[in-house]
């Protein structure tokens, strides 16, 4: 019998809460707590997400169809001008649906290694395999900080000047000019509302951006980002533009650039 | 240098569609980009971007394509789209004058945002005209226009990306 995911999920939370109880509880508890905000962000912005954008997705045309048709029948200036009022109160949300596409594009396949990760299966393998403390072991794996993706994104063009990848295959072009336009556009229409762009959490990714004067940074990653890996991040982020600001010509040579991306961030 | 290096060496260009709502960037770039025409409204919201590698005088340029929605008139685009931009189209329908009738104070505005000098200016949608009908809209319009195109029936629709991409090495 096929189990849902969530009665897989509960079970998965089970089995490691019984694996860890002797041991490591403390840190557990932390992580699940943590787990769990992640979760409880997800449900807040789920509805949101589902209900609105989908319907709107869903019933664009019933919506705002006809007026869209009758400004370009009709062609009568008043009405485009009104038609792109009634847009524009809905692009934030459009917006928002971006961001999403795009992020479950990268983070799809990552997500599936952890899914596969954190299966009972797995988890029992590895229980059975080795000794009891192993759970240590699977629960570091389970939640290990990786950076699956780098980019280093020209601020006004948006083109890309340079990234790092763990293993997707998305178009980094296509991201760096989507994530620009995204970014540009939630500044522009959101600054008052304090919604910016610099973290934004899907699932197990994450992705950080830094900005710089010329440049902007974008980080996603995976895994549980600890206040001491941050630090450290945040430091080599740092360190990162510095070097590039400093010489400039990194920006049009993307292997020097990728190069740099890798001694600083991945392999420091 | 390896081909790797080479690839990653390819100039990239951001370039920038403007016009009214309506008079076909969305199915230029298409065609562009894809070689496919929709009759669809193709609904534009906020900014599209898509990619194309050309090669224009022996060199392969990497052009990042941004397709901005609303009428240019409205001044809620975010300015930020309109910068970085190395070349920009302002597309008019020719069949709707209230499509061009602003063309000068438009492209003074997207000038103005884009810091550009020259705007290459496309009529679009030729194929609902003839000739005759053609050469009134010509005159009327008080700029020289680079190119009429159809997004529909494909013409000059290559063309008008490759004038694009001069003014993005000038
Ligand atoms: N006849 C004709 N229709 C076109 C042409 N280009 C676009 N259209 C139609 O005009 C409408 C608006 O086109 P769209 O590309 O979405 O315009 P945009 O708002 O400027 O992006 C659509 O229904 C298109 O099918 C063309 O060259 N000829
Ligand atoms: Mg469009």
């Amino acid at each position: 019998m096929k189990k849902s995911t969530t009665d897989n999920k509960d079970k998965r939370f089970e089995l490691l809460r019984d694996l860890l109880l002797t041991e490591d509880r403390e840190k557990f508890d932390s992580l699940r707590k943590e787990f769990i905000l992640n979760e409880k962000l997800q449900e807040k912005v789920s509805p949101f997400v589902d209900e609105k954008i989908l319907d709107l997705r869903e019933n664009f045309p019933k919506y705002f169809g006809d007026k869209v048709t009758d400004a370009i029948k009709i062609q009568i200036r008043e009405s485009q001008d009104e038609v792109v009022e009634a847009l524009y109160p809905i692009m934030g949300k459009m917006v928002k649906k971006f961001i999403v596409a795009e992020i479950t594009k990268l983070s799809d396949s990552i997500n599936k290694t952890i899914k596969e990760k954190f299966s009972v299966q797995e988890i029992l393998k590895r229980f059975f395999k080795g000794k009891r403390n192993d759970a240590g072991a699977v629960l570091e794996e389970v939640f290990e900080f990786v950076i699956e993706e780098v980019f280093v994104i020209e601020k006004e063009s948006g083109l890309l000047s340079g990234s790092y990848s763990r293993g997707s295959n998305v178009d980094k072009d296509m991201v760096s000019g989507m994530l620009t336009a995204i970014k540009s556009f939630a500044e522009d229409a959101f600054s008052k509302e304090g919604q910016d762009l610099e973290n934004i959490k899907f699932e197990t990714f994450q992705l950080s951006i830094r900005n710089f004067k010329t440049i902007y940074i974008a980080i996603a990653t995976t895994g549980v980002l600890t206040q001491e890996i941050k630090e450290k991040l945040s430091d080599d982020i740092s360190n990162l533009a510095e070097i590039i600001l400093r010489d400039r010509t990194y920006l049009s040579e993307e292997y020097r650039l990728n190069e740099i991306i890798i001694r600083e961030l991945i392999e420091s | 240098m390896n081909l790797k290096n080479q690839l990653e060496l390819m100039i990239a260009k951001k370039v920038l569609l403007v016009g009214n709502f309506g008079v076909g960037k969305t199915s230029l770039i298409r065609r562009f980009v894809l070689n496919e025409f929709s009759e669809d409204y193709i609904s534009t919201i906020g900014v599209r971007v898509s990619k194309k590698v050309v090669t224009y005088k022996n060199e392969a340029i990497k052009l990042m394509i941004w397709d901005v929605a609303g009428t240019n008139a409205d001044e809620k685009i975010p300015k930020a789209y309109f910068l970085g931009a190395s070349a920009a189209m302002f597309v008019f329908d020719v069949s709707r004058e209230e499509t061009y009738v602003t063309l000068e104070d438009n492209l003074k505005m997207v000038k103005e945002l884009s810091g550009l000098e020259k705007i290459t200016i496309v009529g679009n949608k030729k194929d609902l005209l003839s000739k005759e009908e053609l050469e009134v809209v010509v005159d009327k319009v008080s700029l020289q226009i680079d190119l009429l195109t159809s997004a529909k029936e494909d013409e000059n629709v290559e063309d008008a990306f490759m004038e694009l991409t001069a003014q993005t090495l000038k």
